[in-house]
């Protein structure tokens, strides 16, 4: 099981890399590089907290993207192509396509996410902002954790929906999640009962992203703390493990002729 | 036979992944409130970091975006003295700003109005609050907009208000004159010009300015400060005409009365500015413009501001 699993990933990344999905990484490369040379005049002496917000927030938005459009792409493309019948003329599940597509993504945005980071750090040492170029990476794992939830849902959306729709509904699953918190503290000041358990229902059931805000942090050379981490790390497993549950039953049930 | 093995591992696959969405949910239920403890705040002081860009220098970058830029700007200069309001312990003093450290204000502004030099709801916002922090800062934003908008008559009435609040009359009077000179501007620049130099530190005048600032503001902010200003000359009219009452009430009884409604007889006597009389709520208390109800300093015996359900500031 867990070979057919790893092959799909595998399959998967190696699709992604054709796809020249990477090449966003020139995109981002050059964007730093500017911002090193450019800012140093824009920012009266604060390029390296500018180059800080600037990479992770470029990173979040890119990797955003790349879980979007990629994400709600990995099962209507293999339908679409008929490959998918190919796959499961083999003895291959499901549960574990489903699974590997997961992994595959996954694998594809920590490559993206690793590269990046080391693009800031090093934009970050030409800029003489050392420290930071250390610190940033306890945020850079939370982001991937972020973007590991939002490929989940990618995932659920395009076992049932079209691509467009996909994507439409995983993006705005992104801003809810960022707005959470705030959904909670509005559920707190209602006066109605029931108002109450609703809210407090759809901050538990949407996935809760600004645990993973630090970036504002991070840009004063603050490390998030280890139970963040940790904790974000759980969460994000736990998240993902529910959504892929739901995926896989929908596609189970899924006619695919 | 290869069909029922087929349904076994089907039914297996729905029992786990059910399995999996409850425990799941359980798990991140609790995760979620463990993360909320653990995740650190943002840092108050980190709100007041010197600003990193530069309105002048951005300008060059912004891809003819500056306008967008320069209401960022605006709202950010909102939102930082509005978040500096509400969090604020103390009782808010509008003369002096100082004891918030709003320092980030002045560049705020400054960045807004260099995007967009006809940004005039951002002069207005600086005339109204910026004298309460730094006046050579008010000074500077406002002169900033004449250069850039010599044809616009409401920054010399901000930038003689500035002077007036100053206490700097002949330089408050020099500037509604400059103003009285630009085509369009209304009768009271000309009688405000007149009125600083001889009665420049009365309150009629400053009721004047407010009402002005008020009837003329174009930004919803700067009418709810020159709003609050009125209510606050109000206020104190108020207060020192009970006041006045209860001195009398206590020449003549030796004692100071312990409520208002003992000296109503006295209060409905009491001449208010512009015929005005005293505002009463249903349990007949003699409240202030913005319905809290006024109290008595018995040290003093004087009127004094129900501060925990006042809006306005003492001074």
């Amino acid at each position: 099981m867990l070979s057919n699993i790893f092959s799909i990933a595998r399959n998967t990344f190696r699709e992604a890399v054709r796809d020249r999905v990477l090449y966003n990484l020139v995109v981002f490369v050059l964007l730093i590089t500017a911002s090193a040379v450019f800012l140093g005049e824009l920012t009266a002496g604060q390029e390296a907290r500018t180059i800080v917000d600037l990479g992770l927030s470029a990173m979040l938005l890119f990797g955003v993207f790349i879980a979007i459009f990629v994400g709600v792409g990995l099962v209507s493309k293999e339908i679409e192509k008929r490959t998918l019948y190919t796959v499961f003329s083999k003895p291959i599940g499901r549960s574990e396509f489903i699974i590997g597509k997961y992994l595959g993504l996954c694998l594809t945005i920590l490559v993206n996410v690793i590269v990046m980071g080391v693009g800031v750090s090093l934009a970050l040492l030409y800029v003489e902002g050392g420290s930071l170029a250390a610190t940033i990476w306890g945020t850079i794992v939370l982001i991937f954790l972020e973007l590991a939830i939002l490929i989940a849902v990618a995932i659920v959306f395009s076992t049932f929906s079209s691509p467009a729709l996909s994507a439409l509904l995983t993006f705005l699953v992104f801003i809810i999640g960022n707005f959470s918190s705030s959904l909670r503290d509005f559920a707190e000041n209602l006066g109605s009962e029931f108002a109450k358990v609703f809210f407090a229902a759809i901050y538990y059931l949407l996935p809760n992203l600004s645990h993973y805000g630090f970036i504002t942090n991070a840009a004063h050379g603050d490390f998030p703390p280890a139970s963040l981490i940790l904790g974000g790390f759980l969460y994000a497993i736990c998240y993902s493990s529910v959504l892929l549950a739901i995926s896989i039953l929908i596609f189970n049930r899924r006619n695919l002729k | 036979m290869l069909g029922q093995i087929r349904m076994k591992s089907n039914s297996l696959t729905t029992i786990s992944a059910i399995s999996i969405i409850i425990l799941g949910f359980l798990c991140v239920f609790l995760l979620s409130n463990f993360l909320e403890e653990v995740h650190p705040p943002i840092p108050e002081s980190y709100a007041d970091e010197d600003l990193s860009l530069q309105g002048e220098k951005l300008k060059g970058y912004s891809f003819g975006a500056e306008g967008l830029l320069a209401d960022w700007y605006w709202m950010r200069s909102l939102q930082y003295i509005g978040k500096k309001l509400v969090n604020t312990q103390q009782n808010l003093n509008l003369e002096n700003l100082n004891p918030l450290n709003p320092r980030l204000l002045y560049p705020l502004l400054d960045n807004a109005t260099t995007l967009d030099p006809r940004f005039m709801a951002a002069y207005s916002y600086g005339a109204m609050v910026l004298p309460a922090i730094d006046k050579k800062q008010a000074i500077a934003l406002i002169e900033k907009g004449i250069k850039n908008n010599p044809d616009q008559w409401r920054l010399y009435q901000h930038l003689g208000y500035i002077y007036w609040k100053s206490k700097d009359y002949p330089k408050a009077a020099e500037t509604y004159k400059e103003g009285v000179k630009i085509a369009g501007s209304p009768p009271f620049m000309k009688s405000m010009a007149a009125k600083m130099t001889n009665e420049g530190g009365e309150r009629e005048t400053a009721r004047e300015i407010y009402q002005q600032m008020y009837n003329e503001a174009q930004d919803s902010k700067t009418k709810e400060s020159a709003e609050l200003r009125l209510f606050e000359l109000e206020s104190l009219d108020d207060r020192d005409a009970i006041t006045a009452s209860l001195q009398a009430s206590k020449s003549a009884t030796g004692r100071c009365p312990k409520t208002l409604k003992e000296i109503f007889p006295l209060l409905l006597k009491a001449k208010l500015p512009n015929g005005r009389q005293f505002r009463l709520d249903k349990k007949d208390n003699v409240i202030d413009p913005t319905d809290a109800p006024y109290l008595i300093d018995p040290e003093k015996c004087e009127a004094k501001l129900e501060l925990t359900k006042t809006k306005i500031p003492q001074l």
